[in-house]
């Protein structure tokens, strides 16, 4: 390759699904050269990922799309090259970590991809070895990699792409299962990628990501696509972003919340200058204003007046002969809002799951309203606490979207008029009306969340417990299943989430419980939680961007407890 | 026996052979000389009626494995206490189903009414239960003393079985315990929404049925997603991978395989006729 050729180039490139009849990506030009770290945004439903897949090849030699216009990657046509051929040029790391590993150690794991092409023993064991030290496993190398954090198997994951010693590396989402020390992880690996620490070659990278505060200070130049899947804007990452921020809105592109807390200044006629994309411009920028509007102090759902729901007692949990939990006590309030935080393996789906009777707990242990979930019959349960699993489709158990809201109630004896009556009101709520006949396994995702969300609340129960219920979502579909339990909380369940998404957490949490190893370490209202920075480190969590700019505050301390942007003063 | 070609050998079972020294031989053998070794004899027992050469092969199987593998305390027990007692049980519930008619008639070992169970019947069911048990302990040999990834090894370096399928299938081995834990979760979210359903066979019949299509739906999937990252780095470029471990055949996979041979040839000339 010459110099100054593109490693990549598209030109023209539109993709159609054969099961689809719209195109996206849409006619996509663009040519990513030696170096450049680009990222691609767009709303869900853009293409970005279906692009992604045809960098390598994977599209149309393994998957059948049919596509136009041309991909050239190294020099060579995509579309007549082999995928395998095309691991020389380009590396792809993927969402989901477990769904990358093939082999029984970390050692062998990175092997796998140089073995392949047919490199000798000492080659193959050199790049091993470099790539591991590179993501900081070689220590770990004998180990099954199941052994390792999700966050420690995506690192696995970027070695292997590494050890292929191609020049552009492809990222398709690839924090999105992560805790956020796993997020933090997997940026630091790419930080050093870029900055050219260690004996790697100079990659440039090709980053599709909706977490925009962690990948911000990575990239050089961002592209984005509209919901049609069409190029829009291409440039530096800066001045695209910010001198087409009311478009990027209007198109629902998820923004740093940085710049977002910056537009919400913006409408009460505060303006900040520069706009900020990471929380430190924005805590520099808000400190450069000669003064700022006080801010309410944040409405406290009265604790006080609501009588206790939930009760746990010493639970103790032991999995096998692995303890899980230890003697947590907790008191949950009718109607809060309660977010279990904490990292993978902390035990909050232990914790949820045994307040739900999914895992029955030890007798006398928890109490839900009336019953004792170590004891109570599922039918008395599923009237007083619905569960939603974090994969929705574990739970659809009929071939009707009507059949499996009307299952609870049917269940129960309860008559058909009244089932079809209920059932109606249901899917009109939750926006489902002109699926009843359908599958539940054909509808979207976003479907499939809310109407397993709805066959947990038809038998009328009070309160609604979550496992992970963004898990692996992009910011959209997160945003608007939060929006929808703040409704059902606003008129009256009592609605408890596991999550490790911090921003969610202070947006929509009235209060946290805070999990550590089996126990609960702290306990109370969202604001007060959140404050505590060390509580949080301590957990493995982090603080969300904006609480993060606004602790930093120094000439306007009176922001410094602001976690969330409904508090800032706006519009 | 694996040998590592440069890096230090792993200590995950799930991948390396562990070495237990010159004593647990079993652990340094080819697989293949294994399965070469039992496969036929296996097979030879199939056919054998009498008593005398299944008790002779499982005891010398049994030898093989108390010396040659490196066992756990609990295959220990297994093999020692709970094959015995295997032997009496199979041994009597054959005997059982035994025609009377055609057995010897003249030790009678306990009698429930009119029912006389005779020695005859019980060594007819020996016979059966001893054929049982020395495949299961032949085919427990070859399985404690041989991990995934060195069998596939060495069917592709010896048996020249294309990599392709060696090495999906160890792929596809990852997949077992992820499924089991799948189909926890998919039993645990049917439960909780009042599949349990009444007891029997046939409301069981439904609940499994309950759980494929999920199960399914999340193992395509995943299926799907490991072939692509697999594409993606390189499997299947080339007609033939690198090995950085060979798993050779050597003169003492020989030497253990027409060892074996002649100890089994040994017992079937020396088996009394009849």
């Amino acid at each position: 390759m010459t110099n100054g050729e593109p490693i990549l180039a598209l030109d023209n490139v539109r993709i159609r699904h054969d099961e689809r009849d719209n195109w996206t990506p849409n006619g996509v030009t663009l040519d990513v050269a030696d170096g450049e770290v680009v990222l691609i945004l767009g709303p869900s439903g853009s293409g970005k990922s279906t692009l992604a897949l045809s960098l390598n090849g994977l599209i149309p030699h393994s998957i059948s799309a049919t596509i136009e216009g041309t991909v050239t990657c190294g020099g060579r046509l995509v579309a007549d090259t082999g995928v395998a051929e095309l691991s020389e040029q380009v590396a792809m790391v993927f969402q989901n970590p477990d769904a990358q590993i093939v082999t029984g150690t970390v050692l062998d794991e990175v092997c796998f991809g140089p073995e392949n092409l047919r490199l000798g023993v000492d080659e193959v064991m050199h790049r091993a070895e470099l790539a591991l030290r590179h993501v900081g496993l070689w220590d770990r190398r004998t180990e099954n990699p199941d052994r390792l954090s999700l966050g420690g198997r995506q690192r696995l994951a970027i070695a292997c792409a590494l050890a292929m010693r191609s020049r552009l590396l492809v990222l398709d989402e690839p924090t999105a299962n992560l805790d956020p020390a796993g997020i933090d992880e997997v940026y630091q690996v790419l930080h050093a990628l870029v900055s050219g620490e260690g004996e790697q070659v100079p990659h440039s990278i090709v980053l599709i990501e909706h977490n925009l505060d962690a990948a911000i200070d990575l990239v050089d130049r961002v592209v984005v696509l509209d919901e049609a899947g069409t190029l829009v804007l291409d440039g530096p990452v800066r001045p695209t972003l910010l001198d087409n921020l009311d478009q990027l809105v209007r198109m629902g592109v998820w923004l740093p919340v940085s710049t977002l807390a910056a537009l919400r200044l913006h409408g009460c006629g505060i303006e900040l200058d520069p706009l900020p994309l990471t929380p430190a411009e924005l805590t520099r920028s808000v400190d450069a204003l000669p003064r700022v509007p006080a801010v309410a102090a944040r409405r406290n759902v009265d604790p006080v007046e609501r009588p206790i729901q939930i009760s746990v007692r010493e639970l103790s949990v032991t999995r096998g002969r692995t303890p899980v939990l230890h003697g947590v006590n907790l008191d949950i309030r009718a109607q809060e809002f309660l977010a279990i935080v904490g990292t993978n393996g902390a035990g909050k789906t232990t914790l949820v799951q045994a307040i739900a009777g999914v895992v029955a707990p030890p007798r006398g242990a928890v109490r839900v309203g009336d019953l004792d979930p170590g004891r109570a019959s599922v039918r008395e349960l599923s009237s007083t606490i619905g569960f939603v699993f974090q994969n929705p489709e574990h739970q659809f158990i009929t071939h009707t979207v009507f059949d499996e809201l009307a299952h609870g109630l049917r269940i129960r004896g309860v008559d058909e008029q009244r089932v079809a009556a209920r059932v109606d009101e249901m899917l009109d709520r939750f926006g489902l009306g002109d699926l009843r006949a359908v599958h539940p396994f054909l509808l979207s995702g976003g479907q499939k969340r809310r109407l397993s969300v709805g066959t947990a609340l038809i038998a009328g129960a009070p309160i609604l417990a979550l496992d992970e219920p963004t898990f692996g979502q992009d910011r959209e579909r997160a945003a608007e299943l939060l929006g929808l339990l703040r409704e059902l909380n606003d008129d009256g369940t009592t609605v408890l989430v596991v999550t490790h998404d911090m921003q969610l957490v202070a947006d929509y949490a009235s209060q946290v419980a805070v999990m550590q190893a089996g126990r609960l370490t702290a306990h109370g209202p969202t604001a007060q939680i959140i404050a505590d920075a060390d509580l949080m480190i301590a957990a493995g969590l982090r603080l969300p961007p904006l609480a993060t700019a606004m602790r930093n505050l120094v000439n306007h301390p009176q922001w410094h407890g602001i976690t969330r942007l409904q508090d800032l003063p706006g519009a | 026996m694996t040998q590592p070609t440069q890096a230090a050998a792993g200590l995950d079972p799930y991948n390396d052979t562990a070495d237990y020294g010159p004593w647990r031989f079993l652990h340094r053998l080819n697989p293949l000389s294994k399965a070469a070794a039992l496969l036929p004899v296996m097979v030879l027992v199939i056919f054998t009626r009498d008593i005398y050469t299944p008790l002779l092969i499982l005891l010398l199987t049994v030898a093989l494995i108390l010396v040659g593998a490196h066992l756990s305390r609990r295959a220990l027990v297994t093999l020692l206490v709970g094959l015995p007692v295997f032997v009496v049980v199979i041994a009597t519930s054959f005997g059982l189903w035994t025609a009377p008619g055609d057995v010897d008639h003249s030790v009678i070992l306990f009698q429930i009414g009119e029912y006389r169970f005779y020695l005859g019947a019980f060594l007819i069911g020996l016979a059966t239960s001893l054929r049982l048990s020395s495949l299961l302990v032949m085919a427990l040999l070859g399985g404690l003393t041989t991990t995934g990834p060195d069998m596939v090894r060495s069917m592709v370096q010896q048996l020249k079985v294309p990599y392709r399928i060696g090495y999906t299938a160890l792929a596809a081995y990852r997949f077992v315990p992820r499924f089991g834990f799948e189909l926890e979760t998919i039993r645990q979210a049917h439960r909780v929404r009042g599949v349990a359903g009444g007891r029997g066979p046939i409301a069981a019949f439904k609940r499994y049925y309950g759980y494929v299509i999920p199960l399914l739906a999340g193992a395509i999937r995943h299926a799907e997603r490991v072939a692509l990252a697999m594409d993606s780095r390189a499997f299947g470029a080339h007609p033939t991978r690198t090995e950085r471990f060979l798993v050779p055949f050597r003169v003492r996979d020989w030497v253990f395989v027409l060892a074996f041979w002649a100890a089994v040839a040994v017992i079937v000339v020396t088996s009394p006729p009849g």
